[in-house]
């Protein structure tokens, strides 16, 4: 079976710099209902099953998304957890999961779907953007409270949201007695990279640098930069970014010719 | 353990004996008697700056007040205040100030979001 990737050039530098993708409302509404009287925890059988794994795990566009970021061959997830939470909860800390965070590749996609609409009452996810490469001792970080530029993902029925693993979440405050449930689960990547997504010109762009994060220290920002750059030239197959690639200078002969992107200056005049 | 100066409590006595003479001695001033002897309770508020400068503006916080339930409350997207020193400036005292050599990185790696200033308020709750 063959999957199409539906995400173009500039659609994978918006993950790069964010970690994350939301595909509002893409799954069908009988589907989703099907989904509302899970039993919470594991549901590794739910989610190999054919039900799932065709209108959920393949879906054109999910799929189409994961092949965008993993490549072709990626392996489908064999299980997933049923995050349910009924009564109000003071939510929980920030964190990200495992011993994830570090490097710059994108290996795993983890992926959050909610098989109903869920409100700023019902204690929705909340995703810090652009967190994702910065890894981070979890129960260091547990007195964290607001964040500029934090995400909650009240978002309507059928929604999958898919993360690159370590991007930092949490269940956000719950003041509802409405029952919110979200289905986790992971695709991994087989194959190398190499800007295997929609393109129109087998030219590869330079990164496009994303706007700073509202959160973004200004020497955090240059980090960024350096990090997001890094995570482009690797899903397309390129070696590491060097110093001199990024600032895009011009040789001594050129800058005496005068090519440049600047008008030639005139220096015989004070 | 008393939390104002024993004179406002002497003073308090000095008061009281007189309403007492007086049969004025009323139950607000034993209500006014509990607030002088009541042991404050700390409020602590994690302001998390751009820099180490107080006047920069703010990346996270986050308010522990022991005073009320510990119940859930949506989350805010602004902050409460612009910067720490706004939130001096409404009486907020210092108790830790960020530590330069802290914030250290390798390479492009980090695990912190801003500069950590912690500041307390003393709040009665009568």
């Amino acid at each position: 079976m063959s999957i199409r990737p539906t995400m173009a050039d500039d659609d994978v530098m918006d993950f790069v710099a964010l970690g994350y993708v939301l595909l509002e409302g893409v799954i069908d509404e009988d589907f989703n209902r099907k989904c509302l009287d899970l039993e919470k925890g594991n549901v590794d059988a739910f989610v190999v099953s054919d039900a799932f794994t065709q209108k959920v795990l393949l879906h054109p566009n999910v799929a189409g998304s994961v092949r965008s970021l993993l490549g072709r061959d990626f392996l489908v997830p064999s299980g997933g957890h049923h995050h349910v939470i009924e009564a109000p909860f003071l939510g929980q800390t920030w964190h990200s999961d495992g011993l994830s965070g570090t490097g710059y590749d994108v290996t795993e996609l983890q992926c959050y779907y909610y098989p109903k609409a869920v409100t700023i009452e019902d204690g929705p996810t909340m995703i810090l953007p652009g967190s994702h490469c910065r890894a981070v001792d979890r129960e260091a970080i547990a007195h964290y409270g607001d964040i500029r530029g934090q995400v909650s993902l009240t978002v309507p029925a059928g929604t999958v949201a898919m993360t690159r693993y370590g991007i930092w979440h949490k269940a956000g405050p719950k003041t509802s007695h409405t029952r919110r449930g979200m289905i986790k689960f992971s695709y991994h990547r087989t194959a190398s990279p190499e800007r295997d997504w929609v393109i129109a010109s087998d030219e590869i762009p330079a990164y496009v640098d994303r706007p700073r994060l509202p959160y973004v220290t200004e020497v955090e920002s240059y980090r960024d930069r350096v990090r997001r750059a890094r995570t482009w030239r690797w899903l397309c197959g390129q070696e590491p970014e060097s110093t001199t690639r990024r600032m895009q200078p011009r040789t001594l002969a050129e800058a005496v010719a005068g090519k440049g992107q600047g008008p030639k200056l005139d220096c015989t005049t004070a | 353990m008393k939390t104002q100066s024993p004179d406002a409590v002497s003073l308090w006595i000095e008061a009281s004996r007189e309403k007492v003479k007086r049969n004025g001695f009323a139950e607000e001033d034993l209500d006014q008697l509990a607030g002088l002897i009541e042991q404050p309770r700390q409020l602590v508020l994690y302001l998390y700056s751009k820099s180490t400068n107080m006047r920069s503006p703010l990346a996270s916080w986050m308010l522990f007040d022991p005073t009320r339930p510990q119940e859930p409350a949506l989350q805010n997207d602004e902050p409460p205040y612009g910067s720490v020193i706004e939130a001096m400036a409404d009486g907020w005292r210092v108790v830790q100030f960020p530590v330069s050599k802290l914030y250290s990185y390798e390479d492009v790696d980090n695990d912190y979001l801003g500069y950590e200033f912690i500041l307390e308020k003393l709040k009665r709750t009568r």
